[in-house]
């Protein structure tokens, strides 16, 4: 039985040339993302141990200074 | 400085930039962080945090302490680039949606993001009201904000959120006045060196996620300089009261912020009122300095208690 209003199949495993750009530029952004995550965390790690150790060095500074 | 970025994920190249020149310009070793991290070939992977579920019979109390573990689990960011830009005057509709990107690219935030975070785990606890707490503390010579989501549970308050301090943030409904939980946090930041100076209560906020009000942020505007101790006390319980009442909490469509503030549940309150709203005077960015006030800290390269 032919497909109504004469359309034609098309051939199977034949993506549209657009539709596989944008599959492509959507995983690029995706490893982007998770890259970028990566670096966060690894950054804030630095950033964090940073901050603690200015907030101890301060809390000692003002207990010593209380005595 | 405080960075925002506004273009979305991934992070576009200038704001990605920026971030790393900060970080050079404010870590010790400067430039040297951003060249062990980035490019780097062993970073440990990061596991994407499971948003909590809860059974049914899963009681309000568990499911909170649930909710703070996955938002502490996101880590507190000091990168000094806050990742996603939230606009306070949206509707809650568009700022859950926001949430729910946080919950899937889950990248470490700041407080403001919390409290929106914090707001969207607790939408489906509907005998749970949820309020935003704002705070304004003074510390050597500059100001400082902060906000967490307070929560009321069977009459006991607690609070969500997240913050440099371990005390600023979560606290268990175990208070039985919306005074001791703000008593609690004032004493939290004296333990920090911080100075309470305006506490800015929200009403309380719809659980509907689609729904198009905005947040109330600031209901009830209390200026700890302008209110003796007993006062401060009163307009708080005074605030509890509004929200046990509901005023303002209306089933028709939503009011803009400015007419909900003629409307006010004491009548008392247009008296010599101890709070001030919006004053545009009193509006200056975090960290900004004023004439030092108080007793001379410890130098610590300028070492500033953020919280």
């Amino acid at each position: 039985m032919e497909p109504s209003g004469g359309r034609r199949e098309k051939p199977k495993g034949k993506e549209p040339p657009a539709r596989l750009e944008k599959a492509k530029q959507k995983s690029a952004q995706q490893e982007l993302k998770q890259r970028q995550r990566a670096e966060i965390y690894a950054l804030n790690r630095v950033m964090t141990e940073l901050e603690q150790q200015q907030f101890d060095s301060f809390c000692k500074q003002m207990q010593e200074s209380g005595e | 400085p405080f960075f925002v970025n506004r273009g979305g994920l991934p992070v576009d190249e200038p704001t990605w930039e920026r971030m790393w020149r900060h970080v050079g310009r404010i870590h010790p070793e400067g430039e040297r962080v951003a060249r062990r991290i980035r490019g780097a070939a062993d970073l440990p992977k990061i596991p994407i945090p499971s948003v909590p579920a809860f059974q049914p019979s899963t009681p309000i109390p568990e499911r909170l302490e649930a909710v703070q573990r996955y938002i502490r689990e996101l880590q507190y960011n000091h990168t000094g680039t806050q990742f996603f830009e939230i606009k306070k005057s949206r509707p809650l509709t568009g700022l859950m949606d926001l949430a729910k990107e946080m919950t899937k690219e889950a990248l470490p935030i700041k407080c403001l993001e919390a409290v929106i975070l914090g707001i969207y785990l607790t939408n489906n606890m509907t005998t749970l009201d949820r309020f935003p707490i704002s705070f304004k503390t003074h510390f050597s010579g500059n100001y400082f904000r902060h906000i967490v989501l307070g929560v009321n549970f069977g009459g006991r308050y607690g609070a969500l959120g997240i913050s440099r301090r371990e005390e600023l943030m979560y606290k268990a409904p175990v208070f039985r006045t919306l005074s001791e939980l703000i008593f609690d946090f004032e004493e939290a930041y004296r333990r920090c060196w911080h100075t309470l100076k305006k506490v800015k209560l929200g009403h309380c906020v719809s659980h509907d996620p689609h729904s198009v009000e905005q947040i109330e942020w600031k209901h009830s505007i209390l200026d700890l300089d302008k209110l003796s101790r007993e006062d401060f006390r009163k307009e708080l319980e005074r605030h509890a009261r509004d929200m046990r009442l509901k005023i303002g909490k209306g089933t028709g469509p939503p009011s803009p912020t400015k007419d909900r503030k003629k409307d006010v549940s004491s009548p008392q309150r247009g008296q010599a009122s101890p709070h001030r709203r919006n004053s545009r005077g009193d509006r200056r960015p975090s960290g900004e300095k004023k004439p030092a006030d108080s007793k001379a800290m410890p130098d610590l390269n300028g070492y500033q208690i953020r919280v």
